[in-house]
């Protein structure tokens, strides 16, 4: 019997107008679609804020990852509204404060900065998906 | 305790600290004998966006009024403030080094920048705004902003 693998989720801001929304969601994209799309899964924000039913289990059976753009948290303050389990909260600022050469400018379409500090941030990203993936996997230590 | 002038623009609303001054950059002084408090306005804060970084000059820098005192660096803009008042740049919050949010978080109180031992307090003063001057201008801004968006 092939039993499905639960993903990680993750839910990046979607604002529109500032850069630090599409850093959140270029990280996002990278660690989803790139880097560990065997242990994550994207679930855009907007499917919570209409309360689409997948979207809301997907988030209520799996850990989460919340990547907000400003302080407003709306990527955090769903997941919770939703029933979910944050495991990790990321607010782009913070990552800016530890990467301030990388000074993001452009909404459609990122400056290079801006893509680094994506990048930076979906490193960042990874190492919560690897810590969690390995702490549910009975092969990478642990007890379950 | 602070008593606050308020005004509600589009939607946003901004207050201003009645008891300091400030000046046209709206950098509001509260002095407290001869040292003077300095920080930014909650119109200012609110318009500059969420604070990421804060360089402020050193300690012991002499500053003339005009002089560069502070610089913010949000994720907006970056944007420079002059010193409202003459003196020695005497403390730093130690804050802005490290949770430089607190100044949109309490523009008016922990979210301080510096304090500077002021030399001509009463030439500086007759320069600056009272706080119901400064709402004035301040609500002006603030409309002028409302119709650009």
């Amino acid at each position: 019997m092939n039993e499905t693998k639960p993903k990680i989720v993750i839910v990046p801001c979607s604002g529109i107008g500032k850069p630090y929304g599409t850093v959140s969601r270029e990280a996002a994209y990278q660690v989803t679609e790139d880097d560990r799309p065997e242990d994550t899964q994207l679930i855009a924000l907007s499917l919570l804020v209409l309360g689409d039913e997948e979207a809301r289990q997907a988030v209520a059976a799996n850990p989460s990852i919340t990547i907000d753009g400003c302080k407003l948290a709306c990527a955090s303050k769903m997941v919770k509204e939703s029933g979910g389990k944050i495991a990790q909260e990321f607010d782009v600022l913070d990552v800016f404060r530890r990467y301030r050469d990388f000074k993001p400018k452009g909404i459609a379409e990122l400056n290079e900065d801006g893509q680094k500090l994506a990048l930076a941030l979906s490193r960042e990203i990874e190492l919560v998906v690897d810590m969690l993936s390995s702490s549910s996997n009975p092969e990478g230590g642990s007890n379950a | 305790m602070t008593e606050f002038l308020e005004t509600k623009v589009d939607k946003f609303t901004f207050k201003v600290a009645t008891d300091r001054y400030y000046n046209a950059q709206g950098v509001w002084v509260l002095k407290e004998g001869s040292v003077a408090r300095i920080g930014l306005s909650d119109f200012v804060q609110q318009r500059s966006g969420d604070v990421a970084f804060v360089d402020v000059k050193p300690l012991g820098t002499a500053l003339t009024v005009e002089d560069e005192a502070v610089a913010i660096e949000t994720i907006k803009v970056t944007i420079t403030f002059n010193s409202p008042v003459t003196g020695n740049l005497v403390r730093i919050n130690p804050a802005m080094e490290s949770a430089p949010e607190v100044i949109n978080q309490d523009p008016y109180g922990d979210g301080w920048m510096a304090e500077i031992e002021t030399s001509d307090w009463e030439m500086d003063r007759a320069k600056l705004m009272d706080a119901p001057t400064y709402f004035v201008q301040m609500k002006q801004e603030a409309e002028e902003e409302a119709k650009k968006l």
